[in-house]
């Protein structure tokens, strides 16, 4: 007796090596539309108009507490053409997967037409990787046919800069502010969540990407969709309130964090149970990337030694080469060298030449 | 045009079983469309049953196994903010894990539906009943309520059901039992015919369902001044709950035949000068006692509150304003509050006190840890009451019975 529950499928965009970030051809539909009052620049605002337009109308958004709820979803003025929900900051996975299987019912018994809407879940940092991390995970253990983005500003912003799990080592937040005693700010490495994900849920579609590659994002987007069962994406989105770095600069640092080494891009396919990573042809040492960001200005020599050496290890086991220099700057007298990393002062000049 | 279950459940049968069952087959009945799960003793019961007729193709239905109770009440929020009919539950610790939701699900205006059957709250361990884990719930704008047989479980299940889905109301609600007493102990349950279910309580829709064709934004951002308005409105959906649920009761006696009380249940109170005012299974003992002391010319009655939100000030009122004493008893816990005993006695206290005339009031700690109430401590109850009327006043706001003389 039961009605078929009927899917949607939605194209992928073309690709090739230059629309990793560009593609005129986009949906004219935009669910995200004016109405946020997200800080200038902000990298999950972008992010979140970019995954509204690739999973078009057919679709319902759900929102854990975090800047995304705060700053975007002012009463009678939010800026969704499609339904949304708040939720509290611990029940993203759960809530969606409550969303999931009411349509599946709905639909099987014939009190909802369909077809199935596309379902998306953005959590922040915060909420994906440490409140609501279970959450997230039963939702993908129970593998709901939904998508679950982490928007990745590397802290709770929306509080006003505490770290979160994600935070790098060396950043400055509100929560690991340095000092003579601890100079270099956060002394914890971060979480590597989708990695989390991928290895824990293996039947999942899985995939990373950053602002700076919007073609790419909206492409996961659609596979994650697409995907019969649950995804996750973490997508890395700089917040310029925490960040500390020049409004225009936030699709740049979306390249450079990659270029660095620092956010590894890669997709994960359930089917083959494989990784396919994004080595980009342009390749930058750490120090580059971090002279950006007024976070990471009170770093030393040492600590940005420290640094290249994680983004080192993320090469390696990306199977990408590893070039000299970045080896050298493993070593804190190569920034001695450049005159770079002492108490500070000179990455925050550079970061002021921006 | 919604599909009909391909196995209907039996009509007019008559089963024995326990609580927990009823409640299983309650949800059955109601045709729901998510059953969120998490395992504490003893609701569980509840989900196994339910488990089990999803296996056998018996109710159509999805089963979220949740990662918590927090997770569990989310999943139930998020698949009722859908449109669909959810069946939850929890009992002792699990109920207060998952607090943080039954501000935010009764505040979205989602009527799902929870089943407690109670537990004493930790510590330490103890599987034992007490009325203080969805109690501690009751001030968040759920109905609720105890039934004290498992007819009354089923009964009151899809009444609740009904009263929570009105639109005049829209709030969720829980249908609590006591652990063991109700929930684990069979009692006589009359399945009805499925069709009269369906005509008490018909599919129904959600006003404002996350549902494409029809964009809605829930539970956005307000600024201070916009929250009065919304806290208003859902205290009035409460007040405003009331005659609906009046109206359930009696519409539900039109179908099946049976006549609840619509919130209080008033045994032998007419010509009393003492009662208890009780709720849960243990009013079935005190019913017994009653007709005891009756036999021994002892004027006394009990009343046994059906639902406590809405707490029903105006039958309480006109059921007990006549008397000259009343005992609540507690079965719950309220550490340091105003009688330093339980917390119905302060709802209790709070309804009488604008009556002119009014009784004298004093509450007992009984049935704590879900120890039985047996009769001789209603019988030791009924004694304090006749000793206060004799002696004007009360001798304390709180008994803990057992422990005193």
């Amino acid at each position: 007796m039961a009605i078929e529950v009927e899917r949607q499928v939605l194209p992928l965009f073309e690709t090739d090596d230059r629309s990793r970030w560009y593609n005129p051809d986009l949906p004219e539909t935009d669910p995200f539309v004016p109405g946020h009052r997200t800080c200038a620049g902000c990298g999950p605002a972008i992010e979140y108009r970019l995954h509204l337009k690739a999973a078009e109308d057919n679709s319902i958004a759900i929102g854990p507490t975090g800047c995304m709820y705060v700053a975007n979803s002012s009463y009678m003025c939010t800026p969704y053409s499609i339904p949304w929900a708040h939720t509290p900051i611990a029940s993203g996975g759960s809530f969606a997967s409550g969303v999931a299987a009411g349509y599946e019912a709905m639909i099987r018994k014939g009190k909802h037409p369909g077809p199935y809407p596309n379902i998306i879940c953005m959590s922040g940092d915060g909420s994906a990787s440490d409140i609501g991390l279970g959450s997230v995970s039963g939702m993908l253990y129970r593998n709901h046919d939904a998508l679950l983005v982490c928007y990745d500003n590397e802290q709770y912003a929306n509080t006003g800069i505490q770290t979160s799990p994600t935070s790098p080592y060396g950043a400055m937040t509100t929560f690991t502010p340095p000092g003579p005693k601890i100079p270099e700010g956060k002394k914890l490495w971060p979480k590597e969540v989708a990695k989390m994900m991928s290895e824990g849920h293996p039947w999942c579609y899985v995939a990373t990407t950053t602002v700076g590659y919007p073609i790419d994002l909206m492409n996961k987007t659609r596979k994650g969709l697409n995907f019969r069962g649950a995804a996750f994406m973490q997508v890395y989105a700089p917040c310029q309130k925490g960040f500390v770095y020049q409004t225009p600069l936030t699709i740049e640092l979306g390249k450079m964090v990659v270029e660095c080494g620092l956010f590894p891009v890669w997709e994960y396919d359930p089917e083959t149970r494989k990784y396919d990573h994004f080595v980009p042809e342009q390749r930058h040492p750490v120090h580059e990337y971090l002279k950006l960001q007024g976070r990471f200005g009170h770093l030393s020599a040492e600590h940005i030694a420290k640094i290249q050496a994680s983004a080192n290890r993320k090469w390696e086991q990306m199977d990408a080469d590893v070039p000299a220099e970045f080896r050298d700057a493993e070593d804190p007298d190569y920034y001695t060298r450049l005159g770079i990393g002492k108490a500070g002062a000179t990455a925050s000049d550079k970061a002021k030449a921006w | 045009m919604a599909v009909k279950p391909a196995v209907e459940p039996a009509s007019g049968k008559t089963v024995r079983v326990s609580g927990c069952t009823a409640a299983a087959f309650a949800a059955r009945y109601a045709d729901v469309d998510v059953v969120t799960a998490y395992p504490i003793r003893p609701y569980t019961a509840i989900m196994m049953t339910l488990a089990q007729m999803i296996a056998n193709g018996e109710l159509d239905a999805e089963y979220i196994h949740s990662d918590g109770e927090h997770a569990q009440l989310s999943a139930a929020l998020g698949a009722g903010s859908s449109g669909a009919r959810v069946f939850t539950g929890s009992s002792g610790v699990g109920v207060t894990f998952a607090y943080e939701l039954y501000s935010f699900i009764s505040g979205a205006r989602v009527p799902i539906h929870m089943a407690i059957a109670d537990r004493t709250l930790d510590p330490p361990g103890d599987f034992g009943s007490e009325h203080t884990d969805a109690l501690c719930t009751r001030d968040m704008g759920w109905l609720m309520g105890w039934a004290a047989t498992p007819q009354e479980v089923f009964d009151k299940t899809l009444m609740a059901y009904r009263m929570g889905e009105d639109h005049r109301v829209l709030l969720p609600q829980m249908v609590c039992q006591d652990g063991y007493f109700v929930s684990h102990i069979s009692g006589e349950v009359v399945l009805p015919d499925p069709e009269l279910v369906r005509e008490f309580l018909p599919p129904y829709k959600l006003p404002f369902a996350l549902d494409p064709r029809k964009s809605v934004s829930h539970g956005a951002q307000i600024m201070p001044e916009q929250g009065p308005p919304l806290q208003l409105s859902r205290a009035r959906a409460m007040e405003e709950a009331v005659p609906v649920m009046r109206e359930v009761t009696d519409r539900f006696a039109e179908v099946f035949g049976r006549q609840y009380p619509h919130f209080v249940e008033e045994y032998r109170l007419d010509d009393a000068e003492i009662a208890f005012f009780i709720q849960g299974a243990h009013a079935v003992t005190a019913r017994g006692v009653v007709d005891a002391l009756r036999d021994q010319g002892v004027k006394i009655g009990m009343a046994r509150l059906l639902w406590v939100r809405p707490f029903p000030t105006e039958d309480v009122q006109k059921a007990l304003g006549h008397l000259k004493a009343v005992g609540v008893v507690e079965t719950n816990l309220g550490l340091g509050g105003a009688t330093s005993g339980g917390v119905l006695a302060l709802d209790l206290a709070t309804a009488l006190y604008s009556l002119r005339e009014r009784p004298l009031l004093t509450s007992f700690m009984a049935g704590m840890g879900g120890e039985a109430v047996p009769s001789h401590e209603f019988q030791w109850m009924a004694k304090k009451l006749q000793q206060a009327v004799a002696d004007g006043r009360v001798e304390k706001m709180t008994h803990w019975v057992g422990f005193e003389e």
